[in-house]
């Protein structure tokens, strides 16, 4: 019996037990690497905030308080809508491309593009091509059309190419798409401000209202294929997940059936879609708020499910490209409308 | 012996999780109970014990380690408490006999070898017996009816290796990622971390 | 009672927990879903021995026929979100551990191989590897003129598979490269990690498909279940209930149902009358002996302990176990090879994160005439994630590395990938289950398990070995090294079509007494070259089926017919 308890003692003082209590219920050093870790993803998350505060703050002040023309409110409107794109690739790009890890210093492009383009939309619109906003909202459309190439070859060097499994999980085709859509329609705005000059060319106006009109439904098309990709990927697995994919695109359908023969009539259908699309994009960001809840260890372990659950700034892009189709709408309306 | 272990990630630390969505509350307690539970002798008696503890420094030496992590107390305590492995081979006696009857022919061999036991012996001689078991090279007046490589492989290896890495020195040691609910991993590509993984080792030699 | 193997949770393996009315809900921590249950003495018209891939779907679906079911396991009733540690040796607590004789030439290793013990059974601890046979297979004999042909036809194993791969919400790929179509899976494939792209590049290397594995672990929200998190445990039972185990899909059905789930609760005899006819089985919980009696007694405890219940309830009637007249009995076991190449890559891979078999490969099960393949049969190889003990006990056991040496070869454990095989073996009389002398803690007799190799099994398991170092290699691996074991348990109590060389007849029933029944892997004819749960999954759907149809015939003894 006193053998026993002598190698009792003996394993005991070989043990862990003195390192357990330093290592273990001392918290010190658990505390300091998970502060290490925070770190990181809060840095980005906070240069996220900072950079859509920034963004807004100083296209803001770029706008002048003046009465606005119909013309200039559906710029603004665009503009808006432009705007809240860029948000939307800005959180969504910077999330998906810390997914990635950044290891191609080119990731960084996407998010500070797209921040660019947020600030340059929400500015006061400008027909001038010399302006800031002119050249960020450029600048977006050149990188996103940039990233969507980079982001075909990137599914094309993987094994197994151009198939289902890679369209899923490799750099989604959709999402540079979007900072190109936030970029051209930054840059239709300012055509659109530039109507006021075209008072004596009520064709070229109608011309450049029925183009609006079938951009942003073509747009809402394009969006709404990605979405359908990815809800494909997550196996429909909750009802709901059909309402993007059928609302948006027949949105889109109206919006161009509108803009090959603009009526009355077609004007109500594609604004009634339009609007919904756009509150879609708003629901839809609380939906997907709830789809990252849901996944293991809900919120406390957001930062595995923020990045591996439903990407919670992609909705809010209904929301942008539903103010661009009604704006488009209101341009179409001022010129007016046959039954 | 000349080789030497090259540890690739020094600075991780499984155990470092311990607050964090990697490791839930089971896991924590199971975890406490093999870091500050370990069991004293009960099923060996002195001599096996001994031949024991020898095998272990040399199946898995960490000579780096103040407090290795311990292996033999386990064992022990699973015999004593007639903790299955689902599997007798029919070659082998049952578990409980052929850990005996395998770790006194260990000792046996040394004796016939060296003239003193294996716990007494250094280091080079006792790796030259443990291999010479393993090869089947041993003195079947010592082992007769015991298959030396089945009880070594099998049984020893195996439940040595099943013991060292459960233990979080040894899964920091290899950089595995350790506990991981509720929470897991979202990168999952080759050269692809998360921020709660082993920073990527230094390229060995 | 015997001593708990765990540390944690240690009541569940030492009380029954589905008491009262009540069991656990899976879907909880401590919480229960209500249970109806049936006195011993009620005569239940199934009483189902085993709650896995065989008696937990038969006792989802016969109880949702309105059938009177009691189901018995031998393991606990585990909470996964509250009893399921990251933790290797804590989770041994699925397995089965009492000890059996392993015996033959190339004994196999028993336990956390291949034998579950608790509710939901092996599906607690598989891999999730959700594969269908080939079509030929169903027909080796006549089709491919090797083993034997399965009383049952490919296309209606076939719309089987459908219903139990949607039943567990399969997460497969788009398109399936191999074999007839299979319709979608329900829920699409996973991100294929680090190991699984070894896999696909050194497939297109060299030629030939590859896919993303189907698997039983959802990827998308399935009701309670959330999407998988790729913490890389599955192997040693999964705590977020993401995998779609029996125990959180079936099991939950069939009480819902109004079946009975009798936890801890170890069957030791079927008792026969004497007109042939079996009344009930005796079983322990608690402490003591009870018996159940029942219109009919399903055997479903898996290769192993399914014989070895018919062959311990001998009577002077069957006095060489029950349904047994053949003599088949036991017989006819099968087993996996599994023999695997394992490589060191310049990255990292971290096989740890993800399911263990995230990319896939079936080529060999589909190729017939190819100069190399000098082997009957077939074998599919999958990537690799072995969990830190897994790895090492493969390559202590293998190699003999020990020392320093040893330390410095795990150390290379994030660098590791590994191509392993489900090779198809031979059915052989001689490889079987018998009854050892020796008993249990219960007294009953322990189960002696004999397997060796045949000569085209050695061939089969030489040809992958060749082929996967090629491909490991084309893949970038280097150092590569091989490892042999062998994985999973078909066969033992097979059917067939004739009572002179089976033990059933197509729908599980035995030849000999016609209340008694068969539902698990052991009825399988032949192994074939994938993982054998989904098999299994739909053979038990399929027969469920046909029980309820001879019950709405009047063909078997149940009081709603």
């Amino acid at each position: 019996m006193s053998e026993g308890r002598l190698v009792q003692r003996r394993v005991a003082g070989r043990g862990p037990v003195r390192s357990m209590n330093s290592r273990v219920t001392g918290r010190s050093h658990a505390a300091a690497s998970a502060a290490r870790w925070d770190t990181a993803i809060g840095s980005v998350g906070a240069a996220l905030i900072v950079g859509l505060v920034t963004a807004v703050v100083a296209g803001r002040a770029m706008r002048r308080p003046i009465d606005r023309l119909p013309a200039d409110r559906a710029a603004l409107k665009v503009r808006d809508g432009a705007a809240i794109l860029g948000a939307s690739v800005l959180a969504d790009s910077a999330m998906e491309h810390l997914r990635g890890g950044f290891y191609n210093p080119a990731m960084f492009a996407a998010p500070v593009t797209a921040a660019a383009v947020l600030s340059a939309s929400v500015a006061e619109p400008d027909p001038r091509e010399r302006t800031f906003a002119h050249g960020a909202h450029a600048a977006g459309a050149a990188v996103g059309a940039t990233g969507l190439a980079f982001h075909l070859y990137d599914v094309g060097r993987r094994p197994g190419g151009a198939s289902w499994q890679n369209f899923f999980y490799a750099a989604p085709i959709g999402a540079p798409g979007a900072l190109l859509l936030a970029g051209l329609f930054g840059l239709a705005s300012e055509r659109i401000v530039a109507i006021e000059h075209l008072e004596r060319h009520p064709r070229e106006r109608l011309r450049i209202a029925r183009l609006l009109a079938a951009c942003s439904g073509l747009a809402l098309l394009f969006e709404s294929a990605e979405v359908a990709l990815l809800h494909f990927r997550g196996a429909f697995h909750d009802p709901a997940m059909w309402l993007p994919v059928t609302v948006p695109p027949a949105a889109g359908l109206a919006l161009l059936h509108h803009a090959a023969r603009p009526s009355l009539h077609r004007d109500r259908l594609a604004r009634l879609l339009t609007g919904t699309t756009g509150i879609l994009g708003v629901v839809g960001t609380g939906f997907h708020v709830y789809g990252v809840g849901r996944h293991m260890g809900g919120w406390r372990n957001w930062r595995q499910n923020v990045l591996a659950g439903p990407p919670t700034p992609a909705p809010s892009s209904f929301w942008g490209l539903a103010l661009i189709g009604l704006a488009s709408l209101d341009l179409l309306a001022a010129e007016g409308l046959p039954r | 012996m000349s080789e030497t272990f090259l540890a690739p990630y020094p600075d991780y630390d499984v155990l470092a999780k311990w607050d964090t969505p990697s490791w839930n509350e089971q896991t924590r307690e199971v975890m406490a109970h093999r870091l500050r539970e370990v069991p004293g002798r009960r099923f060996f008696d002195e001599e096996e014990w001994a031949v024991l503890v020898a095998v272990c420094e040399r199946v898995v030496p960490q000579p780096e380690r103040a407090e290795p992590v311990p292996i033999a107390p386990w064992i022990d305590a699973a015999l004593f408490e007639g903790r299955g492995t689902g599997t007798h081979f029919a070659t082998l006696p049952s578990g409980p006999e052929a850990w005996r009857r395998g770790l006194e022919s260990i000792d046996r061999e040394a004796r016939a070898r060296h003239g003193c036991g294996f716990a007494a012996l250094d280091a080079t001689r006792r790796d030259d017996i443990l291999e010479a078991v393993d090869a089947g090279d041993v003195d079947a007046a010592i082992w007769r009816d015991l298959p030396a490589r089945t009880f070594f492989r099998h049984l020893l290896l195996e439940q040595i290796v099943a013991l060292y890495y459960v233990h979080p020195d040894a899964q920091s040691e290899i950089g595995f990622g350790g506990p991981a609910s509720p929470r897991g991993y979202v990168r999952l590509g080759p050269d692809r971390l998360d921020e709660w993984e082993a920073p990527a080792a230094a390229k060995r030699p | 009672m015997r001593a708990p193997v765990g540390v944690w949770a240690t009541e569940a393996e030492q009380r029954p927990r589905a008491t009262d009315g009540r069991a656990p809900d899976v879907f909880s921590r401590d919480g229960h879903v209500p249970m109806r249950q049936f006195e011993d003495g009620e005569d239940v018209d199934f009483a189902i021995v085993g709650t896995g891939c065989g008696g937990g779907v038969l006792a989802a679906k016969l109880a949702e026929a309105g059938l009177s079911v009691v189901a018995f396991d031998a393991g606990p009733f585990w909470r996964p979100l509250a009893d399921f540690a990251s933790d290797e040796r804590e989770q041994d607590k699925v397995y089965w551990l009492d000890e059996r004789l392993s015996d033959g030439d190339d004994p196999i290793e028993l336990g956390s191989n291949n034998s579950g013990r608790c509710v939901g059974g092996s599906t607690v601890h598989f891999q999730m590897v959700a594969l269908r046979f080939r079509p030929e297979w169903f027909a080796a004999r006549s089709r491919l003129g090797y083993a034997v042909d399965w009383p049952v036809d490919w296309r209606t194993m076939w719309r089987y598979y459908a219903e139990v791969e949607d039943a567990l919400k399969i997460s497969g790929p788009v398109s399936y490269p191999w074999g007839p179509d299979r319709g979608r899976y329900p829920y699409r494939a996973h991100e294929v990690n680090a190991a699984g792209l070894v896999l696909a590049r050194g497939a297109e290397a060299l030629g030939v498909p590859w896919a993303a594995t189907p698997l039983a672990t959802v990827s998308a929200p399935r009701g309670k279940s959330p999407p998988c998190v790729y913490r890389g445990f599955c192997k040693i039972g999964c705590s977020t209930n993401a995998k779609q185990s029996v125990l959180v899909t079936y099991i939950p059905r069939a009480l819902a149902a109004g079946a009975e789930i009798r936890d801890l609760a170890m069957v030791g005899r079927i008792e026969s009358a004497g007109d042939g006819r079996v009344t009930g089985v005796h079983y322990h919980r608690d402490g003591q002996w009870r018996f159940q009696r029942a219109r009919n007694v399903v055997v479903s405890g898996y290769s192993i302990e399914t014989p070895r219940l018919l062959l311990n309830s001998a009577t002077d009637r069957f006095p060489d176990g029950l349904a047994n007249g053949s003599g088949t009995v036991g017989r006819y076991l099968m087993v996996h090879s599994n023999h695997a190449v394992w490589a060191r890559f310049e990255e990292e891979i971290r096989w740890y994160k993800g399911p263990p078999s995230m990319a896939v490969c079936e080529h060999w099960n589909y190729v017939d005439d190819h100069p190399t393949k000098d082997f009957d049969g077939g074998y599919a190889f999958m990537s690799q994630g072995p969990l830190p003990v897994d790895f090492a006990k493969a390559l202590v056991s293998n190699t003999g590395t020990f020392g320093t040496a040893l330390r410095n070869r795990m150390a290379e454990y994030n660098h590791m990938a590994g191509l392993k095989i489900v090779g198809e073996t031979m059915p052989q009389a001689e490889n079987r289950v018998t009854l050892d002398e020796e008993t249990d803690a219960l007294g009953l007799r322990r189960a002696r398990v004999t397997f060796s190799y045949a000569d085209n099994d050695k061939r089969l398991f030489r040809h992958s070995l060749g082929f996967m170092k090629r491909m490991i290699e084309a893949a970038g691996g280097f150092d590569a090294y091989e490892t042999s074991s062998t994985a999973h348990l078909m066969g033992g109590c097979r059917m067939g079509h004739s009572p002179e060389d089976s033990v059933t007849d197509a729908d599980g029933r035995t030849w000999d007494v016609p209340n008694l029944w068969i539902c698990d892997g052991s009825l399988m004819p032949t192994a074939g070259g994938v993982n054998p749960s989904m098999t299994i999954l739909a053979n038990a759907a399929r027969i469920a089926d046909r029980m309820k149809a001879l019950a709405a015939r009047g063909e078997l003894a149940a009081r709603h017919a």
